[in-house]
Order: structure tokens, then sequence, then C-alpha cells
């Protein structure tokens, strides 16, 4: 059984890597997107590599999944620069959580590995749909996996962690799922075509949005403000967005180490990427006007709050946990620059964030299985004791606090270049910029002082019951656990271009989308600031948050 | 395309491979032969450098781009390395006295469970050191300054079963990055903010933009050096300024200037040849190289800026001086020394208030970082070897006497010492001279501070004093007087293995005839940075600004010699040293403050450290039980209204029946008075 799993695991990394090498191939055949934003005639996705299309329409499908009329419902699949490098991260990781499982979950094997591989169908559909109903269905099922690997794999509050993460990430994606109705029924309303395609939804919204009468621009203007409002619901608590994050250190610190990986490292990115991929191609100007008071308002106060919580944590793996809220508001803060900067260092930020907080996860779940406790206080001196572990840990350490050369640092500088570029060009004093540049100082903090506490200093080992002998440091099968991580730190941190190069297009229609939007606001400020006055929308949001 | 091409990338690129080679192989495979990769590696990038430094000297300044580190939308990072006469002066610099400190340590980490550890950070330092002065753009800067950071974070906390040396180490990293914070700001607002006539030939690295408003096109999101301190000009002062200053910060953090001093002299938990290689001679010197680097924007901002630096750093001289007149450890002094003579460097950058005295600030600059190098390397290294012979021990308290027993060691020493003091025509005494003669300039110029810079002139010939009183102090401490051994010194002290004294003969030739040899005999410093680096950037050197101003010598000649005189008075044997005991208890408090250096990490912590820490925890509370618990309220709502509703669904049959009957009359009752209306 684990054989299979790895083998699984195994086929999919090397198939996500194969289907990147694809991607980028295809790419350079295609037409490139006209860089300026006017000459771009609609702004929208363009997935490649989509199973089921025919060579007149390369960029859609024709597998229908509803029998309700040719188009509506399909099992729509594909590839591009947005969702490509999200699944190798899900590939690449889904390696060590089939590893650090293999003797660390001794009962119901069976059950447990097909539940983490449930897991990985389910968010490997999420990137990959482009039918919003199939996104929708995909983002549902991988909450089931978890709640059962929470709850039965889990810590001693396994029970609480699993009910409170399911039932308050479910209450907001009810929301979401309001919201994509709503976007479809709109355009069913307006344009007369009933379509749950992606790709053509945005398409529609764009057209209509163009279009110069008043009263559509109200009625647009409407329906932008709430389903940005229901995306937004379900995407924040996912992210998750300050207020809305205290299921997220509960169900880390009781999941098992392959499910704290797999939420923390993927899972985590769902909702940056629906903020993405839905909310700001399905409502710009709400997005703009609404969205980025909010939402980078938010991220701000995240990027401080979870590292000043994350310092005070005595538990290492809250402590991780809340390095993520911290890590996750940088890269909110890139992706509502709306520039191709920010949203392209927003990507980076999501792919590194995985890598590093699940090599973060994997170190201290390998220290829970020698010493079966995670408190600081119980640590000392551990590198002498523990000289392999100790090394990776640093490693992972310096990546995550964004030392260049590894590659927490790309996606953090291009995300303060982007939000930088964002304020400066509006006149603003840069305060978020700032904010998240002090978040490299304050992560350093808390992790340098995990560092020193935990592994240096004089050696303090707390006495295990039932143990036999002195821990041992890592294993040939833990270090293989490790290195895929390490290594993709490194290459990622020497060499991000190709990275950089295969998202290009697609950050540019995202940026072209946002300024498209900017132009319509600028075109009809009183309109804008009416609907989407920053206090107003300010109340609106918190209200529509927190959810039950 | 140049000549240089093909190998100035091997400089960082083979200290980097023997890093990755010695922490690969080195403690199942090369063990007790660790060392080997890091000094062939650094001796090959010593002679490369040398041949870089040849190729600037004949006229083949480059600019080389490599590849592409990360390019989207209008950013383009390339991975370039620039070789001009500053970064060839640094190069040579620093691959010289690393090499000599590898070679030391061979002697001094001997038997070390760590050794192989230890050389391959050495390797990785000295890449990122050659890398930081060879990086082109900002970004590349950056890069390799943090990774030398890295470096100094994992040296300091080699030791790091010892809780010091772990809290430094974390120390050390943490008030850096506090720097480092403004110097991305910085990046950033050169980035975003600083735009250039559209002129791709003159301006290479920025991309075409169009000011929004009145449609004209510029260029912009440049990183590199040579568009942005090409188009220091035409920004605004504001601008400009802001730039300046939060650089300042990234180099204040680095060299240990004022408010973020309190890093270095904590830093000597670390080894005494990493003291000496990192935070003496190199790595704290990428601040002071990072101002002159910038020297174009720092000379076209407005005179505000320029005074900053110099009066930072002046009062760092003093103040870091007057602390280490009272400490105890010898490593402290030479710490606080290091603090000190930096001061100084920025002093002299900080008089760089028009265009003629820019380009003589950066020689003296440049000029006495290049000496402090090389009689910093040595008194450390000097320092090391005592600690080596007397069993860890440095306090000067309890040692005493040792020329006879550490010949070697002592005459070196005595070498690096006068150097550091400024006796005349050793190389401290050139590269202090020409900082006061530039300071000196400055009062001159007939503009709006140069009152301020008299002052500041002023008191860096007071601090040149203190300076050779300080260090003669130690040095007769731990030398001079009664032969007293520490008893962790053993039977059979002895003078340290030759791997340890050779590089400490040839370090003291360099601080004897260095500064001799490089200015005031042969001006090749000088030409070499001005010829090859600063003329790029608009800044001439005239021949006249060169002068010597030989009252200045005078006067800083006589003020070094009296401190050293003072200080053989009263340290050159144990007699007198009750007076200063008594001094010290006339005046406690000043004495106490001294000491104690002036309370400074006192009270950081308690408005710094503690704040932030208390506010850690108020996060902590909050968030479990104030945001979680809303949470878990919202949770109940549900439960509680099913509890409400509850007690209707009670099971009798006689209790529907009746619900239902009402509810049946209720609706036709509201329906017929609905009709009947």
């Amino acid at each position: 059984m684990r054989w299979l799993s790895f083998l699984v695991a195994a086929t999919c990394l090397a198939l996500s890597f194969v289907l990147a090498w694809r991607l980028v191939q295809v790419q350079e055949t295609l037409p490139p997107h006209p860089s300026d934003a006017r000459q771009l005639l609609k702004p929208t996705f363009r997935p490649v590599l989509v199973p089921g299309s025919t060579p007149e329409q390369p960029h859609a499908t024709t597998w229908d999944l509803v029998p309700i009329g040719p188009g509506v419902v399909q099992f729509y699949i594909g590839l591009d620069g947005l969702n490509i490098w999200l699944v190798v991260l899900t590939g690449v990781l889904m390696l060590p959580a089939v590893l650090v499982s293999w003797r660390h979950i001794t009962e119901r094997v069976h059950e447990f590995f097909a539940w983490l591989l449930l897991l990985q169908t389910a968010m490997l559909g999420i990137f990959l749909a482009f039918d919003i109903v199939l996104f929708y269905v995909f983002f549902e099922l991988s909450l089931v996996p978890l709640f059962f690997l929470i709850g039965i794999w889990g810590g001693p509050e396994r029970r609480h962690a699993a009910r409170k993460f399911f039932i308050y990430t479910l209450a907001g994606s009810v929301l979401t799922l309001l919201g994509v109705i709503a976007v479809v029924l709109a355009c069913y309303e307006r344009h007369g075509e009933l379509t749950f395609s992606l790709p053509r939804l945005v398409e529609i919204v764009h057209s209509r949005l163009g279009l110069d009468s008043p009263e559509e621009r109200a009625y647009w203007g409407n329906v932008q403000f709430w389903v940005f409002l229901a995306l937004t619901a379900g995407f924040a608590v996912k992210v998750p967005l300050v207020p809305l994050h205290t299921w997220l250190p509960l169900a880390h610190v009781e999941a098992p180490t392959a499910g704290s990986v797999d939420l923390a490292g993927v899972l985590l990115k769902v909702g940056a990427y629906g903020f993405l991929r839905l909310c700001v191609p399905l409502a710009p100007d709400a997005s703009l006007g609404l969205g980025l008071p909010l939402v980078t308002g938010l991220a701000a106060i995240g990027v401080l709050y979870g590292a000043y919580c994350a310092y005070s944590q005595d538990d290492i793996k809250k402590l991780v946990a809340y390095s993520s809220v911290s890590h996750l508001g940088v890269c909110m803060l890139g992706m509502f620059a709306l520039n191709v900067v920010g949203v392209a260092g927003s990507l980076m930020q999501m792919v590194n964030h995985g890598l590093s907080t699940a090599g973060l996860f994997l170190l201290v779940g390998m220290l829970y299985e020698r010493y079966h406790t995670r408190k600081i206080s119980d640590f000392g001196g551990l590198a002498a004791r523990l000289p392999l572990l100790g090394c990776f840990m640093v490693f992972i350490c310096l990546s995550s606090v964004g030392l260049p050369g590894l590659n927490g640092f790309i996606g953090e500088a291009l995300v303060l270049l982007g939000i930088f570029e964002h304020q400066w060009a509006r006149g603003q004093f840069p305060w978020l910029a700032v904010i998240g540049a002090s978040g490299m100082v304050l992560g350093a903090w808390y992790l340098m002082t995990m560092l020193q506490r935990v592994f240096f200093g004089p050696v303090r080992e707390p006495t295990v019951a039932g143990h036999d002998g002195p821990s041992r440091d890592l294993s040939l099968r833990e270090v293989a656990t490790l290195a895929p991580v390490a290594i993709l730190c490194v290459v990622i941190g020497v060499y991000p271009q190709p990275m950089l190069d295969a998202m290009r297009s697609e950050v540019q229609v995202i940026a072209d989308i946002a300024q498209r939007a900017r132009e319509r606001m600028a075109a009809v400020p009183a309109v804008a600031e009416r609907s989407f006055g920053p206090g107003e929308a300010r109340a609106e949001g918190l209200q529509g948050g927190p959810g039950r | 395309m140049s000549e240089l091409r093909g190998y100035l990338w091997l400089v960082p690129g083979l200290p980097l491979l023997a890093a990755a080679l010695t922490a690969l192989a080195g403690p199942r495979l090369l063990r007790r032969h660790s060392h080997w990769p890091c000094i062939l590696a650094s001796l090959a990038a010593g002679v490369l450098s040398m041949m870089v430094l040849a190729a600037v000297a004949g006229g083949g300044e480059a600019v080389e781009r490599y590849d592409t580190w990360f390019a989207i939308g209008g950013l383009d990072v390339g991975v370039t390395l620039r070789a001009d006469g500053l970064s060839a002066i640094m190069l040579v610099t620093v691959t010289l006295v690393g090499s000599l400190i590898a070679i030391y340590s061979v002697g001094y980490m001997a038997g070390d469970p760590g050794y192989a550890r230890y050389f391959a950070i050495i390797a990785l330092f000295i890449f990122s050191m050659t890398g930081l002065v060879l990086a082109s753009n900002f970004f590349l800067l950056f890069a390799f300054w943090e990774g030398v950071g890295l470096c100094s974070y994992l040296l300091v906390g080699f030791w790091f079963l010892k809780p010091a040396a772990a809290a430094a180490a974390r120390k050390a990293f943490l008030v850096t990055r506090l720097g480092d914070v403004g110097f991305i700001l910085g990046i950033l607002l050169i980035w975003s903010g600083f735009v250039y006539p559209h002129d791709p030939a003159r301006f290479p690295g920025g991309s075409r933009i169009e000011d929004p408003t009145t449609g004209v096109v510029l260029l912009g999101h440049a990183v590199d050096y040579d568009t942005v301190f090409r188009g220091a000009e035409a920004q605004a002062p504001g601008l400009l300024a802001a730039v300046c200053l939060l650089l300042l910060c990234g180099a204040v953090g680095k060299s240990a200037q004022f408010p973020l001093s309190v890093w270095l002299p904590d830093a000597m938990e670390g080894p005494s040849p990493v003291s000496a290689l990192i935070h003496a001679a190199t790595m704290v010197t990428a601040g002071v190289y990072l101002v002159a680097r910038s020297l174009p924007l720092f000379s076209a901002a407005p005179l505000y800026v320029p005074l900053t630096v110099a009066v930072l750093g002046t009062g760092t001289a003093m103040w870091a001086a007057l602390i280490a007149l009272t400490q105890n450890d010898l490593k402290r002094v030479l710490a606080y020394s290091t603090i000190s003579q930096l001061g100084y460097m920025f002093l002299a950058l900080g008089s760089a208030t028009t265009k003629g005295l820019a380009a003589v600030a950066a020689v003296a600059a440049i000029f006495h970082l290049v000496t402090h190098a090389f009689f910093k390397a040595l008194l450390f290294l000097g320092a090391g070897s005592v600690m080596h012979a007397m069993g860890n021990v440095i306090d000067m308290r309890r040692l005493g006497g040792l020329r006879h027993v550490l010949p070697i060691t002592h005459v070196t020493f005595l070498c690096g010492a006068a150097a550091l003091a400024g006796v005349p025509l050793l190389s401290g005494f050139w590269s202090k001279d020409e900082i006061l003669g530039v300071a000196w300039a400055a009062g001159q110029t007939g503009q709006p501070f140069q009152s301020v810079y008299r002052v500041l002139f002023a008191v860096g010939l007071l601090t040149a004093g203190l300076t050779a009183f300080y260090t003669f102090r130690a040095y007769f401490l731990t030398f001079w007087g009664d032969e007293r051994l520490p008893p962790e010194a053993g039977h059979h002290a002895h003078e340290s293995p030759w791997v340890m004294t050779v590089p400490l003969v040839i370090l003291a030739g360099g601080a004897v005839v260095a500064g001799l040899v490089l200015e005031p005999l042969t001006h090749w410093m000088s030409r070499l940075l001005g010829e090859h680096w600063l003329v790029m950037f608009g800044l001439a050197l005239s021949g006249e600004a060169l002068n010597h101003r030989w009252g200045v010598m005078a006067l800083s000649s006589l003020v070094a010699l009296a401190g050293v005189g003072l200080a053989w008075w009263l340290y050159g044997a144990d007699l007198r040293r009750e007076m200063v005991h008594r001094l010290a208890q006339r005046f406690p408090s000043l004495y106490e403050a001294s000491l104690n250096k002036f309370y400074v990490d006192e009270l950081y912590a308690f408005f710094i450290v503690a704040p932030m820490t208390a506010l850690a925890a108020f996060c902590r509370i909050f968030d479990q039980y104030i945001v979680d618990s809303l949470v878990d309220l919202m949770g109940h709502v549900p439960g509680l209204v099913g509890r409400l509703l509850r007690p209707i669904q009670n099971g009798l049959v006689q209790f529907y029946a009746l619900a239902m009957m009402l509810g049946l009359t209720v609706f036709l009752g509201a329906l017929v008075w609905r009709l009947a209306r």
C-alpha cells in the first residue's frame, strides 16, 4: 500500500514536470498576447493541453458532464501560466507527504493513503479546472479527505479540530457557491448564454463591462459587488486573511504531518489561487475598488499580527502555522498590487511558501516522532544531537525568512516591488511595502529565536517514555523526504527565470484586466466612489466574512 | 566583451565550489584536510583578483552580464559583474586577507569537531564577499549582502553550544536585518521613483515608461549601477535624499554604526580568525563600500545627506573610542576600535560636499578601508594567538608581560597597534591623515554646514588621540608589566605554530608599509580609483586636492604620539596602574558608563525588545481568547437556536395535533380576513 502510494505520487510528480515542460513548449508556439492593454480584445484565459479540445478551438473542451445542453457543465481542465507551478508544487509535495507517513502511520494504513491520494486528486482538480462548477466540486471535495485525515490520525484534540476546520471552511465556501451562481445567472440574463466555462464567463463579463450604457454599468456594478463579497467569503477563510484564520493553527497542530504538509503547502494556496482565478477576472471593478483596500489592509495586518503571534508560541507547529498567516499576507499584498510584478511575485510566493512551510512541517514532524513533544521549552542544543536535522532546519528557516539565493527571496522581492510601485505610482506613501519589508525582519525574529532555543545552546532533550537509547539522526528515508524540497529551494532561488517566463502571459492578462478596471474607474469616478467607498466596503466585508 | 569575461566569474566561483565540496565531502572524507579546498580556492581567487586589478589598471574596466537572475514586467535583474577600480581594490584586499586568515585558521581551529564546517563557511563567505564587491546591480548586491550576513550568523554561532554564542549570532543577524529593511526600501524607491531621460545609450538598464499625465516618454525601473548613478543628477532632491538615507540604514547596520552598533562587540563570541576576517577586515566594511559605491547619489543629494553621514560617523567614532578606553577584554577593545575606525570612514564619505571633494573623500575612505583591513586583521589574529597560548583567556586583567612568552606575536601585534594608533609613516597614519584632511577641507568650502565640519574635524582629531591611547593601553596591559599567566594556559605556554605566525608576519609587513607604498609614494590608489571608477560617474579627481596638508599631518602625529606616550606612562609598568584605579574611583559614574557601553544594550532591551515581546504575548492571548472565542461563539449560534426550538418537538401526538389545529385556524383566519377586505 505504501509502495503503491509512493509510486502514484512519484508518477504524479514526473507527470507534472512533463506537463510543465510541454506547457513551455506550447507557449512558444502560441501567438503572444499583445502587451498593450488596449490592443487586447479578449482579456481572458487561454488554457492549453485541454483534453477533449478540437483543432478549431484549442482552448475549449467538448467533454460534457451534465446533459442539459452542449457546453454547459463540462469536464474542462487545462494548463496555463497561473496553475502550472501550483500543479507541480502539488506533485512535489505529495512525495514527502507519503514518505513521512511511512512509519508514522501505523493504524488503518490503507485508509490513510487512500484519503491522502484523494486529497491530491481534489487539489489537482481545483488548480486544473476551468469549468466553474467543476472547480467548485473539487473545492468542496478537498475538505472531505482532510477532515478524515485530521479526525482519525490527528492529535489529542483531533475531533474538535476536524469539525472546526470543516464547518469554518464550508461556511465560507457555501457563500462562494452563491457568488459563482450569481455570475453565471447574470451572464445568462444579460447575454443570453448559459455557460459555466470560466474563460467564456470572463469574456462575457468584459464584453458587457465594455458597453457604454449607464444602466448596464449600474447593473454590473451591483453584480460585481455581491459576487466579490461572496467569492471573498470563501477564499478569505482559505487563505486565511486575518480575522478568519483561527481554524488554521488548530487544524495544523492536530493534523498528522502529511496532512499539515498538504494543508499548508497546497490547500492554503487554493484561497489565494481562487482570488486570482475567479475574483479578479469576474469582478474586476469590485476587486479594484473594494478588494484592494480591504484585502491589502487585512493582509498587511496579517503580516504583522501573524508574526507577533508566531513569536510567542511555545509549540513549534503552531509557530509555523502562524508564520503561514504572515507569509500569505505578503502573498495577498502582491496579488492586490494588481500589476505584473506584484501578481508574479504573489504566484512565486505561493509556491515558495508551499515549499518552505512544508519543509518546516516535515522537520517538526520528525522531531515529534523522536521526542513526542513539540514544545520549544522542552528542547535545547539539538544541533549537537541531530546535526543533519539541525542543518535542514536552519536551511529551511533561511529559505522561509527570504534569504537571497533561496526561493523565499524571489517572491518577497517581487511582491515588495509590485506593491511599492502600485502605491508610488498613485502618489501614496508606500506603507504597504514598509509593512511587507518589516515582515522580513519579524520573520527572522521568530524563526531565529526558535532556532536558538531549540537547536543551539546547552543540550536539553526531553525524556521519552518507552524509548530505547538516544535519538538517531535522520535516516536515509527522511533525507529523501526532505531533499526534493531543499533542492527546489535552491533551484528556484538561483534560477527562477523559467518559472517567471512560463507565467508571464497569464500574469499579463490579470494585469490587463486590472488596467481596464482602472480606466473604467477613472472614467466614472463618482459611481465608483459611491458603490465601493472604502469605509462602507470595509464594514460590509467584515460582515460578509466571518460566516459562522 | 572583454578578456575579463572569461575569468571574472571564477573569482567568486572558485570559493563557492570549495564551499560546496567541503560541505559535502568534508565531515566524512576530508576531515583533517578540510582546509585544502578553502585555502586553494581563496589563493586562486587572490591570483585572479590580481589579474583583474592589472587588467583594470590597464584600462580594461568591464561590466559583464552573464545571465538573467529574474526578469518580469519592467523588472530586469541580471547576473552582472563589474570590474572597475573600486571592485578590483576590494577584491584584492578580500582575497588576500581571506587567504592569510584561512591559513592561520589551520593552526587555530586544529582539532575542533566542526573543522570541516568552519572551512566550508569561510569559503562561502569569501564567495559572498567577492560577489558583493563585483555585483553591478542593487539586487545582486543585496543578495550577496545577505549572504555575508548569513556567514556571519553561522560563524558567530559557530560554537553553538555556548549560550552566549547562540544569542550573539541571532543578535547579529537581526540587528543587521533591521538595517536591511531600509536598504531594500531604498532599492524599491530607486526602482519605482527614479526616472531618466529617454536615452538608452547612456542609461542601458531602464525600461520605457510614459509619464501618465504628460505622455512624455522616459526611462525608468532600473536597478543597475550605470543607469542609476549616471541619472543621479536628474532626480528630485527630496527623492534622492530619501534614497540615500534608506541606503545609509543598510550601511549603518552592516558597518555597526551608532544606533545599530550593538551586535558587533557580541559577535566576538565567534572564533578569533572569524573576528579578524568578517568582523574587522571585510564584511563590516561592506557598509562603507555601499556608501562609497553610491557616492554619485550621495554627492548629488542635498547637503544635509552627507552631513548626516559625517555626523553619524564621527559620533560613532568618538563614542566607540570612549567605550574602548575601559574594556578589559582584549577582543572587545579591538571590536570597539573597529566600530570607531568604520566611523572614520563614514566621516570621510560624509565630507563629500562638493564634486571635487567627493572624489577625494572616496579615495580617503577606501584607502583607510584597505589599510585598516591589514592592521585590524593582524591585531585580531594576534589576540587569537594570545588566546591560543593562554587557554582561551582574553581578559587583560588576568594576563601580563607576555612579550617573552610570545615573541613573534608581540612584535607583530606592536606593528598593528602602532599602525592603528597612527604612528607616523605606518599605514594607519597615512590613511587617517587623508580622512582628517578631507574633513578639514569640508570645513573650508564656504557651504552652509562648513562650521559643523570644523567641529567634526576637531572631534576626529581628538578621537585619533583616544585611539592611540586605548590601543597602547591594551598592548601594554597584555605584553608588558610583570609576567602573569592564567592557570588555563598550563605549564608550557608557548608561541603559536608557524601556520599561525607566518600570516601574522605577512600582515605585519602590510601594516607597516602598505600605506606608504599605496599612496604617498606611488599614488596607485588614487589613480586607480580616480581614473577607473570615479570618472565613469562624472566625479573627477584633481591633483591639487590630493596634496598633503602638512599642518593636519603634524597635528595628528602629535596627538597620536601623545596618546601612545600617555598609555606608556600609565600602563607601561605595574606601579602606575594603581593611579588609574584611583582615577576611576574618583569618577565612578563616568567609568561605569564607559565600562558598561553607555548602557545601550540595556536601553534597547527595555525600550525595544521588551515591548516587542510583550506585544507578541498580547497578540497570542488576544488571538486565543478574543478572536477565536468570537468564532466559537458564532459556532454556538445554531446550537442555541436548536435548543430554543427543541421543546417544540416533544413527541406528544396531542401537542402536535393542537399545533396543527392552531396553525390551520390562524391560516384560515388570515385567508378569510384577507378575502373579506
